[in-house]
């Protein structure tokens, strides 16, 4: 049983394999994109913290 | 206006302006999304030739325009960078990089898997794909050539100039379906593009959420730029110390 079939239950039958794969990829992309901005940003702020207290 | 925009190239007020704005390009990005894909997967038909499969263009076009406009804004930031010192625009140029990179890989991923049972391959070294590809090089010799540098000026001048002259590669992406004769289809906006009512609301309500999302990913990674950059001064001190985490 190949993927294709696997997946055929879902919306849109022999092409949701394929649909759901782009829009899957896409969201993982999108929301890494936006998780690792927001977490650059809290790090940025927590190192410069700390080197504010050192100094 | 004007003033407003000349305002902007002092950090801190661009600061500020960024966390101000964070919320209009947040709600509007999600918004649009969730109306976007309801009509992208629901309200719009099958496609008579493509059935169900045609779908994948509802991401993968706004994320192919994006990728294009995305370089375009970096590359004229960079200028206004290089030509009138506005550090700000710096920074826009630079933080648009690795988002202009992402949309460029969702229209390369998802062109790819629309591809495969479309035209039986994965990728074929056809015009469109091949220049989207160098897109893609471009962004990330970018980003290298700017973390090449430890001087944040000296970085910035030599990847805006890199830039700019990769700027020739948008005209040869978008005229690729005219000038060569390629496998990829021709334009999906306009004449010969898509036809049905529903899909082209489908496609421009996801093309406006992609605008938000980058605008909204922007404003985030500038504020780290610019903390990061003006460490050394009074405000990001009293910024970051009144943080709340």
């Amino acid at each position: 049983m190949t993927m294709v079939e696997y997946f055929s239950f879902l919306p849109y039958g022999k092409y949701a394999f394929y649909v759901w794969l782009a829009y899957g990829v896409s969201a993982i992309t999108v929301i890494t994109l936006f998780v690792s901005a927001k977490r650059n940003h809290k790090k940025a702020i927590m190192s410069l913290k700390n080197k504010y207290s050192r100094s | 206006m004007w003033k407003w925009i000349q305002r902007q190239s002092s950090p801190k007020i661009f600061y500020q302006t960024c966390t101000n704005l964070t919320p209009w390009f947040f709600w509007p990005f999600i918004g649009f999304l969730l109306v976007g894909l309801y009509w992208a997967l629901i309200v719009s038909p099958a496609d008579y030739q493509q059935g169900d499969g045609y779908r994948i263009i509802f991401v993968h076009v706004p994320s192919a325009i994006l990728s294009m406009m995305v370089y375009a804004v970096m590359a004229i930031a960079g200028g206004i960078g290089l030509i009138w010192q506005i550090k700000m625009a710096e920074v826009v140029a630079k933080v648009s990089a690795p988002i202009g990179a992402a949309f460029t890989i969702i229209a390369l991923v998802s062109g790819a898997v629309w591809g495969k049972p479309m035209w039986g391959a994965w990728w074929v070294w056809d015009a469109r794909l091949t220049s989207e590809l160098i897109l893609l090089f471009l962004y990330l010799a970018y980003m290298s050539l700017n973390n090449a540098f430890d001087n944040p000026k000296t970085a910035a001048k030599a990847s805006s100039i890199l830039a700019i002259v990769g700027l020739v590669n948008l005209p040869v992406i978008h005229y690729s379906v005219k000038w060569w004769n390629t496998l990829h289809q021709g334009y999906s906006v306009g004449t010969g593009g898509l036809k049905d009512p529903d899909m082209q609301i489908a496609l421009a309500l996801m093309f406006v959420a992609s605008i938000f999302l980058y605008a909204l990913l922007v404003v985030i990674k500038a504020k780290t730029e610019v903390l990061i950059r003006e460490q050394n001064s009074r405000w990001v001190k009293d910024e970051v110390s009144g943080a709340i985490l």
